[in-house]
């Protein structure tokens, strides 16, 4: 056998250097952008907040009291004990973010939808489900038809009757007491149940009690704080019974993480003496452009007075409108694609449709917005509703997409268990495939959410007004979005004034909300994900 | 429950019960309107475009001002007011968007799939991925803001130059935002590539260096490609940030000579958000011409996707 004498040139020189170097250029450029990205968040954070203008007393107070002792506490518990460390953090998160959800609830209650007709709104599904669950129970035999349609029926009149009814009563119970009934109720119900998962049905009864007092503790502590008693009652019922239910659920499931509690009261603690102290020593905070004028107050000509409120208020109703819309549409198109429909050609299709429509730019579906909504059907221009549909028609390929990698991950065999026991497709799908997927459902739907909050191209189009002074209150109202909000001011009023104090602030706003909606999806998806495996 | 009623339970053909048609049917109609949403943006850009064309429009019974298609075409004068509707100094700063951005992001975005496909460990992973989600993730008006306020101040310090709406740090921050599709995209390709033969390679005695850039990067090479084009194809339609940095006086600039870069000019998608700020009144000309400019960008992205999914379908190397 003649033996090759060429040699492969290219391997044939080995060299650590160029590995090296070419590893750090990767993790450089892979650093670039997010490096880049922090740079400018902490240009803008620092234009809008402008920590430097308070006293150095200030800083120092609250260095003192909150940052050493939560730097020194998460230290220590990084160290001995990592699972209390997340758990202190995430109780600490949980409520960061719950509070914030909490104040666009308030914002609803106080200025869109009055408490008397929420309440009205909520008896009257109650009442209708109870109907629904009568039919349901008074004959198994009834053809499916009779009861879908009986079922219909006591719904939309109930929905129709029933709201009028209890506003056109002479007394109604205050407001706090309506918030506490309609949504602390459901909301304890649901927190008491998994806080007191182990104690039988007696501890669960009463952590719901617990749960319910402690909402309705918001309509006595309302007004003797000045914050009122709606927003006081939405804040306990959004923000700290929630998260008190998952501390205290926790700590009795995994008694060895009741450690991690110390960093809340610490971060909670030293954020409450930190407010005391710089109060009764005088030291100034900073004069931050993000303030409680700027959250409560309507676009003005002056930049400094201008205010986001009609902004955040529309983004919110927005976003009610744009789930509504496309969480249905979405999964229910997923669920056709993924578990009814036959490999053929028409398939197919929808499946390359779908990929095309998740890159057709959002400019684009604006002017469809604009011209089969406006044009064609004769709506008026920029209001909620049409608003709410082209968003949601935007973000329904990114909904189906990621509803469908979520149902592809449900096991097969679920699927057959579920069939060899009788069930049918539709059985099988409500009752094992859904309930399976739905936390990759939803972390894949709030993600496009967050799309649908951060775009502004599609409202313009429609007609969206760039400058509106008070909140939309029904979905035949003109809307103005967060994003849109800032667009103007960077656009339209652009000068040294608003660049330095109205848009920054705007930003950092809109950012904060993004951000963390993004994280709760992070966290979810992390969370279904080690559960899964 | 008498045994009849038990035996007609068991033995009932629930395949197309009322209740299992009605759910099928819904579904059914969830997927088709995805259809539909795709057909009504065809019909209503070629329908209200076929308006604004001087041909097309007696077809559609309008009468009013047109504009010909070949004016259309070549036109290199976009002013409204005057109803000079050329496309080609839209055209032309949308390529530079293009370019631009893609000088940034392509050879960050392959870098960094190589580093979190090969080098990153998967804690790094961990950090990474989300941290290069939220890139993506920040609306783009927010994008348009930084690139005005922070980034044309910056560069303004090496070339004096710089107009305060220019294309360079449009075409940056636009090509930031395609950083994590072109990464994403192009890991998922480099993932898939066996470990058979990486593992090949190390026992040729190659070093890590190697084997990335010889045996990686080739196999996945269609995957790479398709998101190159996915991501330009996001740089064209993207909006927000090029309306809000990169000025609104529409110049025919050469996308190729770097220097047409420190001036501001006019994309179309930033034209058409221009023309409805300034109160377009429905049914005119310009309101027509957003639709025309609409079809245009349309047809290149939907063009630009079909090949990207064409690339990553055929070229494929299969394992």
């Amino acid at each position: 056998m003649a033996t090759r004498d060429d040699v492969i040139e290219s391997f044939g020189h080995v060299s650590r250097t160029t590995g090296t170097v070419f590893r750090y250029l990767l993790l450089a450029a892979t650093l670039f952008g997010i490096v880049a990205l922090t740079v400018l968040l902490i240009y803008v954070a620092n234009d809008a907040i402008r920590p430097l203008t308070a006293d150095p007393g200030w800083h120092l107070a609250f260095f003192l009291t909150l940052v050493l002792p939560t730097l020194a506490v998460s230290g220590y518990l990084f160290r001995t004990d990592p699972a209390s460390f997340r758990f202190g953090a995430g109780v600490v998160g949980a409520l960061a973010v719950s509070t914030m959800f909490a104040g666009g609830a308030a914002m609803i209650f106080v200025d869109i939808v009055s408490p008397v007709v929420w309440f009205g709104y909520v008896i009257a599904l109650c009442l209708a489900l109870a109907g629904v669950v009568v039919i349901e129970r008074f004959d198994r035999q009834l053809p499916f038809l009779a009861r879908f349609v009986g079922a219909g029926a006591v719904i939309v009149g109930s929905v129709l009757v029933v709201p009028g009814l209890i506003q056109s009563l002479p007394v109604y119970p205050t407001d706090g007491i309506m918030l506490t009934l309609s949504l602390g109720a459901p909301v304890a119900v649901v927190v008491g149940r998994y806080a007191a998962a182990d104690a039988g049905r007696r501890g669960q009864a009463l952590a719901v009690l617990a749960g319910v007092a402690g909402v309705g503790a918001g309509g006595v502590l309302g007004p003797l704080l000045a914050i009122g008693a709606v927003p006081a009652t939405v804040l306990l019922a959004v923000a700290v019974v929630p998260t008190a239910g998952f501390a205290v659920g926790t700590v009795r499931r995994t008694p060895a993480r009741r450690t991690g509690l110390l960093l809340t009261a610490v971060v909670l603690g030293g954020t409450l003496v930190g407010a005391a102290a710089v109060d009764a020593l005088g030291f100034a905070g900073p004069q931050s452009w993000v303030d409680w004028q700027f959250l409560t107050s309507a676009h003005s000509g002056n930049a400094v007075d201008a205010g986001l409120y009609p902004a955040i208020g529309g983004s919110i109703l927005l976003m009610v409108t744009v789930a509504a819309l496309s969480f249905p549409l979405g999964v229910g198109a997923a669920v056709y694609l993924e578990e009814y429909a036959p490999d053929n050609r028409f398939t197919r299709f929808i499946d390359v449709n779908i990929s095309n429509l998740a890159g057709v730019p959002s400019v684009v579906y604006g002017l469809l917005g604009l011209g089969v909504f406006v044009t064609y059907l004769g709506q008026p221009t920029g209001t909620v509703l049409i608003g709410g549909a082209t968003l949601a028609l935007l973000i329904l390929p990114i909904v189906i997409i990621s509803a469908r990698e979520a149902l592809r991950s449900v096991p097969d065999s679920m699927r057959e268990a579920s069939y060899g026991m009788g069930a049918t497709r539709w059985q099988t799908i409500k009752n094992v495939v859904l309930p399976r997927a739905f936390p990759g459902i939803l972390t894949g739907t709030i993600l496009a959410l967050g799309r649908a909050i951060g775009e502004t191209a599609p409202l313009i189009m429609i007609g969206a007004p760039n400058v509106l002074f008070s909140l939309p209150t029904a979905l035949s109202s003109k809307v103005s979005a967060m994003p849109l909000q800032v667009y103007a001011w960077a656009s339209l009023f652009a000068s040294e004034p608003f660049y330095q104090a109205a848009v920054p602030a705007g930003v950092v706003v809109l950012l904060i909300v993004l951000l963390s909606m993004n994280s709760v999806a992070i966290v979810l998806r992390n969370k279904y994900q080690s559960d899964s495996k | 429950m008498s045994t009849d009623d038990i035996q007609r339970d068991l033995t009932r053909r629930t395949e197309n019960s009322p209740q299992e048609l009605l759910t099928r049917s819904f579904f059914f109609l969830c997927a088709v309107l995805s259809i539909v949403t795709t057909v009504s943006i065809i019909l209503m850009l070629t329908t209200e475009a076929a308006k604004f064309f001087t041909v097309t429009a007696p077809l559609m019974g309008v009468d009013g001002p047109t504009a010909s298609v070949v004016d259309f075409l070549t036109g290199t004068e976009w002013v409204i007011n005057n109803e000079q509707f050329g496309v080609l100094p839209l055209v032309s700063a949308t390529l530079a968007i293009t370019v631009g951005s893609a000088v940034v992001a392509l050879p960050l975005g392959v870098a960094t799939a190589i580093y979190l496909s090969e080098y990153a460990s998967q804690r790094a992973q961990r950090v990474l991925k989300p941290a290069l989600e939220v890139l993506a993730g920040v609306p783009t008006v927010v994008y348009g803001f930084f690139a005005v306020v922070y980034i044309t101040p910056a560069l303004r310090t090496i070339i004096p130059g710089l107009g305060t709406f220019n294309m360079l740090s449009a075409s940056i921050v636009v090509g930031i935002m395609i950083i994590p599709m072109v990464a994403s995209i192009s890991e998922d390709a480099m993932s898939a590539v066996p470990d058979s033969l990486r593992q090949a390679g190390y026992g040729m005695g190659a070093t890590k260096f190697d084997v990335s850039v010889g045996i990686v990067v080739p196999a996945s090479l269609s995957g790479i490609f398709s998101s190159f084009i996915l991501a330009l194809s996001r740089a064209i339609g993207e909006t927000m940030a090029v309306t809000v940095a990169a000025g609104t006086q529409a110049n025919l600039i050469n996308p190729l000579n770097p220097a047409s870069y420190l001036e501001g000019a006019l994309p179309m998608t930033a034209a058409m958000v221009t023309l409805l700020t300034g109160d377009v009144t429905g049914g005119g000309i310009a309101y027509r011409s957003l639709f025309a400019i609409g079809l245009t960008l349309f047809v290149i992205t939907l063009v630009m996707n079909v090949i990207s999914d064409v690339v990553a379908q055929r070229y494929r190397e299969e394992y």
